[in-house]
């Protein structure tokens, strides 16, 4: 029996496989967490989605609050804002884009103000002081406020009134008002009617830390004072200052300024470490069939309450959940990709320590789906594939959720291998190769397609029963899946190199590495050949399935629907079909690492479609059927077989073995070697059940009876039950059961990894 | 002396029996190794050929719980 090395030790201290460069090129295709555009075009960055939100729930205290955030003085700004936001809603590509600043004015009056604004806050200990009036100092006297600075401003107004009247002469009386109530509201010292001139500037510039000053003034003062913009710094004169015109150009100046003072009292040079300032481009994707309302609330005299609810209501949020929508997998974790494959790209560096993303990273299918749905192609199986192949390759890989996967493939390509060229050929022109999944759960179907193969096509038709290496590629097994690659290139040598029929598209995908490999699919030769007599679709609507091994093969994907439709099948429409089709929950070896995700794809897949469900390849009939759907293979309906219920572990072990040695013995007239048991084997139903549950095998049950036959070591309980024990491979398996007849009646079985010896002491 | 610590005890108080002695099972001290860790344990132990007994809900619960923990290291 076929055996594979558990890793010696956890402590393992091996260099890795991917750079984090390439993960990072990786993860950038992820757009989610990019700003919404609106956002994205805003100067200030206000979170416009969030704030639209709050508003639309009529939660106006809220809305204000995120507003604030970037406008000390929310009518002023609201007033005088160019609303570029506007212009890249996306609403605008179907109907009217949001009336973003017509909201924020309706949020700027009717909302309520926090009243806890500062009170607790603890002061910075470095002072500014600005000096002179205006716009551009009003609104740097707000931002440096809000950063917990002790501000002074200084200016030549004799009160509040006449400051904020300088600064924002538009404001209509009942703005004006409540600006002015704000203004007084907030923590600044104000030295009214001073006399702007050199002495008061030298003086201010001894007493506080930073100085800021209005242009007009810094220009009256400091005559030929060079400002550089993106620091809105005079820097020779030390003085935070510089030229605007207008609201919002004055608002985002006052933005940079108060950085620039920040980096100024850390003695830090103001160029450096200031983020992304002003408008960016985001390279969000929207779904706009979600946009339910395209045209604006009229404005009128400017939005009442309810009207503002109501236009922020038609935001539609713009956030890219394309793969979150489709896949189960992502849909499970509840990650956007870029985050998941981030995460899962730190647990492979983990040298000591629990790698805690082992679950998620071997649950996904490794189907590309994500990359079709993904407006920019992120690729989830590639993180993936390439992450387990780095946990392998630094023997990090734990081997319990993909042994019993790999143990098949070694089984299907030792005990279950069957090359032989078509009787009466020593070489043949083609091999027929169905698939290690199609053997074990349709083994009628596949006699049934070979024996026809051989009639009808000229040259010789040889078969080749085994996996394509599939499994030990999803499994990050790089080693395994060459020497798999060597196996059956060999193989294929001995039988003339022939052209091979593929009866799966996953071995389809996975042969065509092979160099120099001819590879055709079954379904487009029975399209050549014409179909087998007898070959006869459902009586009823049914849904195809795309396999997900044929994603981006359009030509796989034509031939079956042509084949289906000669055969008389009626196929209903159903989201995700094609390229954009899941993965049933085999692929990846997800149903092995991780059951309840797996579930969860094979649902997804369900959930398309009430139909009976056709598809192409063989995992995805069986796991469908598993779920109590009517499933049928397109091979199943062209031969006129059905492969019924699905088989459980052991019967898909044992199916193989059959169809291999009743082969053997009709065509090539060869004696297989059976091992037959001298005693009979009985089970109880409950024994059979959690077998299938626990992924106990049949011939591991025999193995421990052989042993107990041979020693007669057993624990005798309670009930008189015996139970025995016996290691196999990397696992002891225990079985109770009762002497019955010419053998044994099994009752239980179960198996742990863990070796369990007696200590002495 | 250290005090010797098991990490699980499980006494058979007399229930089982070793079918190949014909001895009743009793209390003793065996130990779980896995990927080069080892736990010390009692478990029910045949005091004759030596046969430890690792039953259904231990294997399925304690023991796979401690195997998936190793595994992830």
């Amino acid at each position: 029996m076929a055996q594979i090395q558990e890793r010696g030790s956890t402590h393992v201290y091996k260099v890795n496989k991917i750079s984090k460069e390439e993960v990072d090129g990786m993860v950038a295709r992820c757009v989610y967490e990019d700003p919404p555009f609106c956002s994205a075009a805003c100067p200030l960055k206000l979170d416009a989605r969030a704030f639209l939100q709050a508003a639309a729930a009529g939660s106006f205290k809220k809305a204000l609050q995120l507003y604030e955030k970037i406008a000390p003085f929310p009518l002023i700004l609201s007033a005088g804002c160019e609303a570029p936001c506007e212009g890249k809603c996306r609403l605008g590509e179907i109907g009217e884009g949001l009336a973003i600043r017509e909201v924020e004015r309706a949020v700027a009056r009717f909302g309520e103000q926090s009243r806890l604004g500062g009170i607790f806050r603890t002061k910075k200990r470095r002072t500014v002081a600005v000096l002179g009036s205006g716009l551009f100092a009003l609104l740097l006297a707000g931002e440096l406020e809000k950063k917990a600075y002790p501000v002074t401003v200084l200016c030549e107004e004799p009160d509040e009134d006449a400051y904020l009247r300088a600064a924002a002469p538009f404001l209509d009386e009942e703005a004006f008002r409540l600006e002015l109530k704000r203004l007084r509201g907030k923590d600044i010292q104000f030295a009214f009617s001073c006399r702007p001139d050199a002495a008061l500037l030298e003086q201010t510039r001894q007493n506080t830390d930073v100085l800021c000053a209005s242009w007009e003034l810094t220009q009256r003062l400091c005559p030929g004072a060079v400002s550089i913009p993106e620091l809105v710094f005079c820097e020779e004169e030390r003085i935070v200052s510089g030229p605007t015109a207008g609201v919002m150009e004055a608002a985002f100046a006052a933005k940079k300024a108060a950085l620039t003072v920040d980096r100024l009292v850390q003695n830090l040079d103001p160029r450096n470490t200031r983020g992304q300032e002003g408008a960016v481009e985001s390279r969000l994707y929207t779904d706009l069939s979600e946009a339910k309302e395209r045209s604006r609330v009229p404005v009128g005299e400017g939005y009442t309450k309810e009207e503002a609810v109501r236009e922020a209501g038609r935001c539609i949020q713009c956030h890219c959940e394309e793969c979150l929508k489709s896949c189960a997998y992502l849909k499970h974790y509840k990650k956007h990709p870029g985050l998941l494959a981030k995460e899962i790209y730190n647990n492979t560096q983990i040298i000591m320590g629990d790698h805690q993303l082992n679950k998620p990273m071997n649950a996904c299918s490794l189907c590309g789906q994500c990359t079709v749905v993904c407006p920019n192609g992120f690729d989830m199986a590639r993180v993936c594939h390439l992450a387990r192949q780095n946990m392998v390759s630094t023997d990090k890989m734990p081997l319990a959720p993909h042994e019993f996967a790999l143990l098949d493939m070694l089984f299907s390509n030792n005990e279950a291998f069957l090359a032989r060229p078509q009787p009466g050929f020593e070489t043949c022109k083609y091999v027929f190769f169905p698939g290690c999944q199609a053997a074990a759960i349709a083994p009628e179907t596949v006699k049934a397609a070979y024996l026809d193969l051989c009639a009808r096509l000229p040259g010789g038709v040889a078969l080749m029963l085994g996996c394509c290496g599939a499994i030990c590629d999803w499994a990050g097994r790089y080693e395994m899946e060459e020497q798999t690659r060597d196996f059956l290139d060999r193989e294929l040598s001995k039988l003339g190199d022939p052209i091979v029929i593929a009866g799966c598209p996953s071995c389809k995908k996975e042969l065509e590495s092979h160099e120099g490999l001819q590879i055709v699919g079954v379904w487009d030769l029975l399209l050549e050949i014409g179909l087998p007599e007898g070959a006869r679709g459902l009586d009823r609507p049914a849904a195809l399935h795309d396999a997900c091994g044929a994603r981006g093969d359009a030509r796989t994907q034509d031939a079956i629907r042509e084949l289906a439709r000669r055969m008389g099948c009626a196929l209903t429409e159903t989201p995700f079909d094609r390229d954009r089709s899941p993965c049933c929950g085999y692929g990846g070896l997800s149903a092995y690492a991780n059951r309840e995700v797996a579930g969860e794809m094979t649902e997804k897949c369900l959930e398309r479609s009430d139909a009976p469900y056709i598809s192409y390849c063989m995992a995805c009939r069986d796991r469908f059927a598993r779920q109590g759907r009517e499933s049928r293979h397109i091979l199943e309906l062209c031969y006129g077989t059905d492969a019924g219920s699905p088989p459980d572990i052991s019967e898909k072990r044992a199916n193989r073995l059959r169809l291999k040695n009743e082969l053997l013995q009709q065509l090539w007239l060869e004696e297989p070697m059976e091992k037959k048991l001298t005693y009979e084997l009985l089970w109880t139903d409950e024994a059979r059940r959690m077998m299938d549950e626990r992924m106990i095998l049949t011939d591991d049950v025999i193995a421990v009876l052989e042993g107990f036959r041979e020693n007669g070591e057993a624990i005798e309980d309670e009930d008189g039950l015996l139970v025995a024990r016996r290691r196999v491979g990397n696992a002891t398996f225990w079985v109770k059961f009762e002497p019955a007849g010419e053998g044994y009646r099994v009752h239980r079985a179960w198996s742990h990894r863990m070796r369990v010896e007696k200590r002495e002491g | 002396m250290a005090i010797e610590k098991n990490y699980y005890t499980i006494d058979p108080q007399g229930k089982l029996k070793c079918f190949k002695c014909g001895v009743p099972l009793i209390k003793g001290k065996a130990k779980f190794m896995y990927l080069d860790n080892g736990f010390p344990v009692e478990l029910p132990v045949c005091p004759v050929c030596g046969f430890v007994y690792v039953p259904e809900e231990l294997a399925l619960g304690k023991v796979a719980s401690v195997e998936r923990a190793l595994e992830d290291k």
